[in-house]
């Protein structure tokens, strides 16, 4: 017994002797390594470098959508971070949009950039994989980097390059980078974009797994349009931004103008254009399809312009976003209702209605601005017009509406849902028994309470796709096409801006513009101002034409998250960005009434607005981050 | 001990008040021999005696003062005792361990029933300790046993009686919601400020367990609750106990025939204060106001019609005026709890067996419509079993088992979350539901009311639609064995241990989607309206069902624990106490998302103790924890936790011979160690020293229609091997003093330094690219404080007594070494120095007189809508012409309190007995909307209700007060005036009567009539009072004041003893 007993009580106290019993982690317990092992792994990481491509297809997450003076919102939808900062509510200690650390719908580049370096630093290791399709993964992903650099850099200016992954264990001061001139960034960008050029594929092969992925032309491309920021006043000669210095009394912005920049941005564009045309890229036209048999010449115009975002992958394309779609997006720019007996509907609401400056940007039928057209009456622009036999594909026939809608450029009735206007498709498919809006109070679209309506009364009709419907009371069925990053429309406006801009007007310029006015209906840019314009030799001139392309840009490239960025590369925020915006009297029931310019915001923009305020926090972290001037 | 008993053949049951048995058998074998004598004297005296609860007392010593031979006697299994006494002149002593003597002269009376106070320091009392017992006097530490009878309060949850009970604990109760109304506690405050555990280990019978097992403990099954919280006390759960220890163990069976003990209490329970909001009219007329004081051209939300309409109230479907919290919410509930309990046994074996039955209402209404239960009813069963038998003269085996299960029903989201909808739903666009008219009588579900064209939340609906079942189990078994080694040694002994526990809940949830209806036409001539649906394709009227996973818990922990101890005096004067004791802990959960936390818990360890005292005067005490847990790195994975003790019992020495009656006690201690915590960081970071990698996280879609997925990768952990134990180096310093024999005084003061906290590598720019927040072991907290507790008791006469008791705690803490940014010239935002929960706030200064003000302000930008008259404006403390983060400064107290306090008195008069207890807190702060801050109610957005108080004072045209309660008003979010700032930093300080108690008890003769030994009957109140500055809602439950509300009770009980 005694020895029983021993047994026992030694026995237990043993059990301390057993120290496997801490040692419970199994052996391949998955660690970063693992991720290089294999392809299928491998392939992982690569889709982790691509998923911090900010969702620029979500107005949330991308601040050129409603950052600008495009579109305008009820106050109802204050929490939507991007329409702050058209507010101009941008601020330091809660920046909107914040891609420095990834907060308030702004995606955390630095993450993105330090996970394209891991797979820079290790897919070589990978043994399962040929060596070329190796060296093609790591060209995309240099893109990858590039391409979030410049974000960065056309965000916040001058940033600090992440050339290398810093190791963990780094030491205080090491963690502690400094920012760049801005010059030193676009070089650096540019320097990798180079790199990753030779190795990339011209095309996609399998479209169904791969499409979405970087390419020859999708390089090229993004090169051009960088270049172009290169050279343009924000970043070429800017002067706004003297004493604006490292902490070691480095400027971070040349003053000096350098027309070099200029030609360095017109040699990418034409390498680009030339690479995009020998692969097939061509401008993209409505053709018609299965149900749209027999449609007047007026609708097809309408239908290209909507087509060039919202038809998946048209000839066109050059760069999607596969992984930002658009669902969200067009429920909330197409109107509530079409007709009366969808006065419940709730599945699309309008709620992102497009300002009356927006409008107004617009050409006229011949293709001039508003105010310059020494036929269209812009002193009687709000008078009241009923609509005739002659514009019912633009406009209803016999509804009253506003002179300002009346004889306008095809991409105005392609772009704009408004009052009177003619909603082409959405399952009405006969051009002569199409939908038409109604949106005054009272009417099937009027404002109700406040909320779900256009607050300035014009619909963003160029992001829907025609055949999109509201199938049932609380169902809004859309064709979800990926955000479009980059087109060739784009590169053509930038290549004769470039052009432009090193030797002032020639035939090459108009060309590249008349490619653009072709497409969308209109005479050659120098017929229209020569026939119709206050100021016929305007495009004769550099500064003419400039001005010219600007306006051209700004109407083809509308909504497409490009006027944001536009407006403050050209240094025209100040001029634009300082303007009321309005929009028509929506509260009213008439159209006497419904027709005057209501002021909706006194919108500002001051030198602190071109970048963004870096978190306060930030530079409490990094005290050699110099904060950006004004915040 | 226990063995020894066997011996010899105690005459009455032994009632087991103190877990000691060795005392008690010392009094009971010195009066078998003795009571022989006492047959044929002159004067029969009989009686009963009782506790101050009215529960018989078994084993009660009387004797006879100076009578030589000692005449004496026990009270038998009922209480009962008959004495003969040599004269009228002579005196009765009675005692009991644990309890204060009570002398009274014989005189003419021939019957003496005695009530026993209970004596919280009584010297010979025995206490548990880590892995075991001492006798009070011996003990150390700092170890604090609370008094059965103080944790009975009316209500079904353990948790929430602690506050304001037991010197050293820091306690406080956010919600009255039955099942969610678990109060949380500290033990001498929180020292920690990493993300990993900070409130006490729970043992129960020895084992670990969770708080939630501690509050559904029945107070009639425990026998013992000890908080222990210095370096000795705690050291030997090295692993575990730096945040101190909670220690239960339940009751176990006496000899003697089944003794039955039955309780019955009917509870009815409401809020102690509800929030009130403005009348709907006022709603309407302030809503427009906001919208014009923003945005001049806003046209007006409500019409002149709606509101005089409103208010003449005569179409109350077409013009809603609801008061959401009425049409949600009773104004009581009732609830009840029934415990049972046998004990009893013989020789071989002895057993307690008891059950309970406990259901909680919650006070949520119940749609007629609908044929289920969404209110809140939540019923808990125990089952406890605990048999001790013996197998030889020397070994014993114990086999405890305990069941605890809730059934439970409930709202989807929890009652607290419905409460929070009421703030979040306007209270006049629409009913809860519609009647049923002429055009919808065919329609079998409820008309709920909604809107069409914005985002609404109709609360009723949300809490109607549906409810949440689950079922929560305890089970644990345990063996233990115990057996003499007196063979080898005088004085060793030897047991083991073995446990297990399974804890499963899994949640149901059942519910439809509601139609929501809005008005389509009134007619105003006829009154006639018609209403139309507005979901008709997304509604359903049939019950959908899922389970929710992110409830489920399955738990199995695996325990043993195997001890050796030796105790032995020597010559009388030197007593030597040896303890050695191995643990092995091991625990797995089912609900693991990854799989490192679906690998077991575990822990390993070696303590020991060893204690030396001499005459009762100097004692010295080692203790010391080793132990092992699998979270670290194997060069980090074991820590040594070495702690040592000294007291001095002044008033056992001779010289204080002549103070004695003054002052009995008088002693000081002192204690001093370390003690670990491996429960740092989150679940989810569990192996420090390696890296964790989630291999599908987010990804991109590519191709032609965007759906091939490809997953991506994410670094979630970094490791780092050098990740371990966070350290406490705690000192404790007491003075114990006894006055008169009836008053006791108790005096700690403690230092605590906690080193090795883990927290996030501040200084990691974003720049970085981290996925990962970068850790280390390198926070360093202090804490310090005092406890005092007293207690005072006195007998006016055998009919009267009085007992006083109070306790006060203060304890506070600071960072001492905290990774943060150098600030240069913002000194102000540095925490060294600070209180870990020490709120930052920008200095709110007033409210902005005009715009010009504003414009002519140092720049207040938060986002939101721009600032005007009325906004609050901000003290710009480090003058750089903006308010960022850098103007915030530490303002008002921290936001756990410093002070928590309790005091009460019990009063007995012969059958009748009354008590009291109030409890308070003091030097805490809380903000409006808790840790969102003020936007959770932040009126008018969202479509939020507002407040009456905030009705009654905001900043507008017409009441231009720049020291309003609100600033001013606005249907949108104002960013600026919700930031954190003095304006919404509140005094959490209060007092409460916290539970009020009558008590008649059957007198004995009408009782033994009954054949019963204990009948009482009791009425007891909680929560009946406050007071507290603050008045817009309990103040206890801070920042969530909007949530479901701390509940004051009326409660009528009654105990019965067969």
């Amino acid at each position: 017994m005694k020895k029983k007993i021993t047994i026992l009580i030694l026995s237990a106290f043993a059990m301390l002797g057993c120290d496997n019993f801490l040692n419970i982690v199994p052996d391949n317990v998955a660690t970063i390594d693992y991720a290089f092992r294999m392809k299928a792994t491998a392939e992982k990481y690569l889709a982790t470098c691509y998923s911090y491509l900010p969702y620029l297809g979500n107005p949330d997450n991308n601040p050129a959508i409603f950052g600008a003076d495009e579109f305008w919102l009820s106050n109802h939808y204050s929490y939507i971070f991007t329409f702050n900062i058209a507010k101009g509510e941008q601020n330091p200690n809660n920046p909107l949009i914040d891609f420095w650390g990834g907060y308030n719908g702004g995606m955390p580049l630095w993450q993105g950039i330090s996970q394209c370096n891991i797979f820079l630093e290790n897919i070589m290791k990978v043994p399962d994989m040929m060596e070329e399709e190796k060296r093609r993964w790591a060209a995309e992903v240099k893109f990858l980097k590039a391409y979030y650099h410049f974000y960065l850099l056309r965000a916040y200016g001058p940033i600090p390059i992440m050339r290398e992954n810093l190791p963990i264990s780094a030491s205080g001061e090491e963690v502690r980078v400094y920012r760049r001139p801005v010059d030193e960034v676009f070089d650096y960008i540019i320097e990798l974009i180079d790199e990753s050029l030779i190795n990339l594929s011209e095309t996609i092969r399998d479209e169904h797994t791969e499409l979405g992925r970087i390419t020859l032309p999708i390089a090229l491309g993004a090169k051009a349009k960088i270049l172009v920021y290169a050279a343009s006043p924000l970043f070429n000669g800017n002067k706004d931004y003297q004493g604006f210095k490292n902490q070691d009394g480095e400027d971070f912005f040349n003053a000096e103008y350098d027309s070099g920049k200029w030609q360095k941005a017109v040699d990418a564009c034409r390498e680009a254009i030339t690479s995009a045309h020998g692969l097939g890229y061509e401008l993209y036209e409505f053709k018609g399809s299965h149900s749209t048999k027999n449609i007047s010449p007026e609708t097809q115009l309408k239908l290209s312009f909507r087509g060039v975002v919202t038809e998946r992958w048209n000839s066109e394309i050059i760069w999607a976003n596969t992984s930002s779609t658009t669902q969200y997006l067009q429920a909330w720019c197409a109107p509530r209702a079409l007709d009366a007996s969808q006065m419940s509907y709730t599945g699309s609401n309008g709620s992102f209605g497009v300002t009356l400056k927006i409008a107004g940007l617009f050409y006229s039928k011949n293709g001039v601005p508003i105010n310059e057209d020494t036929q269209w009456n812009y002193g009687n622009r709000f008078d009241l017009r009923v609509g005739t036999e002659n514009e019912k594909y633009y406009i209803k026939k016999g509804y009253t509406t506003a002179e300002f809608n009346f004889d306008r450029e095809p991409r105005f009735y392609g772009a704009l849902g408004f009052d009177g206007g003619i909603w082409y498709g959405a399952g009405k498919f006969d051009d002569d028994d199409s939908y038409w809006l109604e949106s005054k109070r009272g009417q099937f679209l009027g404002k109700q309470q406040a909320g779900w309506h256009s607050v300035p009364g014009y619909f963003a009709k160029k992001l829907i796709y025609y055949t999109n419907t509201s199938t049932s009371a609380e169902l809004y069925k859309s064709e979800n096409y990926p955000w479009v990053m980059l087109r060739l429309g784009d590169l053509y406006l930038l290549y004769a801006e470039a052009l432009n801009e090193l030797n002032g007007p020639d035939q090459e310029v108009y060309d590249y513009i008349n490619k653009i006015r072709t497409r969308a209906g209109l005479p050659d840019v120098e017929d229209s101002w020569t026939g119709y314009s206050k100021t016929p030799n305007k495009y004769k001139t550099q500064e003419g034409l400039r001005e010219i392309i600007h306006q051209e840009r700004g109407i083809e490239m509308i909504f497409e998250g490009q006027r944001f960025w536009d407006l403050r590369r050209w240094k025209e925020a100040p001029q634009e960005l300082n303007k009321p915006i309005t929009g028509w009297d929506v509260d009213q029931e008439t159209a006497k009434a419904y027709y005057r310019e209501k002021i909706l915001f006194f919108q500002t923009f001051s030198l602190k607005d071109y970048f963004w305020p870096m978190r306060e926090r930030d530079l409490i972290i990094n005290k050699n981050l110099v904060q950006n001037p004004g915040w | 001990m226990n063995v020894l008993k066997l011996h010899f053949k105690p005459i009455a049951k032994v009632k087991i008040k103190s877990k000691i048995l060795f005392f008690i058998f010392l009094v009971i074998c010195s009066l078998c021999s003795t009571s022989m004598y006492s047959q044929n004297e002159e004067k029969k005296i009989t009686g009963r005696v009782v506790d101050e609860q009215g529960e018989l007392m078994v084993g009660v010593t009387i004797t006879e003062v100076d009578s030589h031979p000692v005449n004496g006697v026990v009270t038998d299994v009922n209480g009962n005792y008959q004495i003969f006494v040599k004269s009228s002149s002579s005196s009765l002593k009675f005692s009991f361990v644990g309890y204060k003597d009570y002398d009274i002269k014989v005189g003419n009376l021939n019957v003496i029933d005695v009530t026993m106070q209970e004596s919280i320091t009584e010297l010979d009392e025995v206490v548990a300790v880590a892995f075991g017992t001492q006798r009070k006097k011996d003990v150390i530490g700092s170890v604090t046993s609370l008094k059965l009878s103080d944790l009975r309060v009316p209500s079904s949850n353990l948790t929430t009686v602690l506050a304001g009970q037991a010197a050293g604990i820091i306690s406080y109760q956010r919600t009255g919601e039955p099942g969610q109304d678990n109060a949380n506690f500290f033990i001498r405050g929180i020292t920690s400020f990493g993300v990993g555990k900070k409130d006490p280990l729970i043992l129960i019978d020895g084992i670990e367990l969770g708080v939630t097992e501690l509050a559904r403990m029945r107070p009639d099954d425990i026998e013992s609750f000890s908080i222990f919280k210095d370096a000795t006390s705690t050291a030997l759960y090295g692993a575990r106990g730096a945040n101190g220890v909670i220690y239960v163990t339940t009751k176990q069976g006496v000899e003697g025939p089944p003794r039955i003990s039955m309780r019955a209490e009917g509870t009815l329970s409401m809020p102690t204060k509800d929030v009130e909001f403005a009348d709907p009219v006022t709603y309407m007329k302030l809503y427009n106001d906001a919208l014009y004081s923003r945005d001049p051209f806003a046209p007006p939300i409500y019409s002149r019609e709606k509101i005089d309409e409103t208010e003449l109230g005569r179409y109350p479907i077409i013009y809603p005026a609801i008061d959401w919290r009425e049409s949600l919410f009773k104004d009581n509930a009732f609830n009840q709890r029934y415990d049972l309990s046998v004990s009893g046994g013989g020789n071989i074996a002895r057993y307690f067996v008891s059950g309970s039955f406990s259901q909680d209402n919650g006070i949520l209404r119940v749609d007629k419509k609908n044929n289920f239960n969404n209110n809140i009813d939540l019923k808990s069963y125990t089952l406890r079993a605990n048999v001790n038998i013996f197998l030889t003269k020397t070994s014993e085996l114990i086999v405890r088992l305990n069941g605890n299960f809730d059934n439970y029903i409930g709202p989807i989201d929890g009652g607290n979350e419905v409460y929070y909808k009421v703030v979040r739903t306007s209270p006049v666009d629409f009913p809860p539901y519609y009647p049923v008219d002429e055009d919808h009588k065919y329609v079998q579900h409820i008309m709920f009311g909604g809107l069409k064209d914005r985002a609404f939340l109709n609360p009723y609906a949300d809490m109607v639609k549906g409810y949440r079942e689950y079922d929560r189990s305890l089970m644990m078994a345990q063996m233990e064995f115990k057996q003499d080694l007196d063979f080898i040694t005088k004085g060793l002994k030897f047991r083991t241990l073995f446990n297990t526990n399974r804890i499963s809940r899994f949640d149901k949830i059942r519910q439809y989607k509601p139609f929501y209806y809005e008005l389509s036409s009134f007619d105003k001539r006829t009154g006639k309206y018609s209403i139309d649906v507005i979901n008709e394709q997304s509604g359903e009227e049939f019950l959908d069902f899922w389970s929710d996973e992110w409830a489920r818990v399955q738990q199995s922990i695996f325990y043993a624990e195997s001890a050796l101890t030796y105790n032995n005096t020597f010559k009388e004067d030197h007593t030597v106490s040896v303890l050695l004791v191995n643990i092995l802990r091991s625990q797995t959960n089912a609900q693991a998302n990854n799989l490192q936390l679906s690998l077991p818990f575990r822990n390993l360890g070696l303590s020991g103790r060893a204690t030396y005292s001499f005459r009762d005067k100097y004692f010295t005490e080692f203790n010391f924890g080793y132990n092992g847990s699998e979270r670290f790195d194997k060069a980090k994975r074991y820590g040594f936790f070495p702690s040592f003790g000294l007291a001095w019992s002044i008033s056992n020495e001779k010289f204080w011979a002549n103070l004695k009656n003054l002052i009995n006690n008088f002693r000081v201690r002192g204690t001093y160690g370390l003690v670990g915590n491996d429960q740092i960081g989150s679940a989810d970071d569990r192996f420090f020293y390696l890296s964790n990698v989630n291999m599908n996280y987010g990804g991109f879609f590519y191709g032609k229609e965007s759906d091939y997925l490809v997953r991506g990768i994410r670094v979630t952990n970094y490791a780092n091997p050098d990740i371990t134990w966070e350290v406490s180096y705690k000192t404790n310093l007491a003075l114990e003093l006894g006055l008169f024999n009836e008053w006791n005084i108790q005096a700690d003061f403690f230092t605590e330094k906690r080193k090795n906290i883990l927290m996030d590598r501040v200084d990691i720019p974003s720049t970085m690219g981290l996925t990962a927040p970068v850790r280390a072991n390198i926070g360093e907290a202090s804490g310090e404080g005092f406890e005092i507790s007293t207690d005072y008791s006195h007998y006016f006469n055998k009919d009267l007594w009085i007992q006083l008791r109070g306790n006060y705690t203060y304890a506070t803490n600071k960072f001492e070494v905290y990774e943060e940014p150098t600030y240069e010239k913002e000194w102000w935002k540095s925490r060294i120095g600070y209180t870990i929960s020490q709120p930052w706030g920008y200095i709110a200064e007033r409210l902005f007189v005009d715009d010009d003000e504003v414009a002519n302000s140092p720049a207040q930008r938060f986002g939101g809508i721009p600032n005007i008259a009325g906004d609050i404006k901000y003290k710009d403390v480090n003058g750089d012409g903006q308010i960022t983060e850098l103007d915030m400064v530490p303002i008002g107290f921290p936001l756990t309190p410093e002070i928590i306090y309790g005091g009460g008195f019990s009063l007995g008069y012969k059958e009748f007995d009354f008590s009291a207890f109030f409890q308070g807190s003091a030097r805490s702060s809380f903000w409006t909307g808790g840790d969102g801050g003020p936007a959770v109610i932040e009126p008018f957005v969202d479509g939020k209700n507002i407040i009456k108080a905030y009705a009654d004072s905001h900043y507008s045209l017409e009441n231009q007060d720049l020291y309003a309660l609100w600033p001013r008003l606005s249907t949108q979010h104002q960013a600026n005036n919700t930031q954190f700032s003095t304006w919404w930093l509140n005094d959490g300080r209060f007092l409460r009567l916290k539970k009020v108690e009558i008590g008649w008890s059957l007198p004995m003769k009408m009782s033994n009539k009954l054949n019963l030994k204990t009948l009482r009957l009791y009425v007891s109140g909680s929560n009946l009072l406050l007071f507290s500055k603050f008045k817009l809602w309990d103040v206890e439950m801070g920042g969530n004041g909007l949530g479901y509300p701390i509940q004051k009770t009326f409660n009528l009980g009654v105990n019965v003893v067969l």
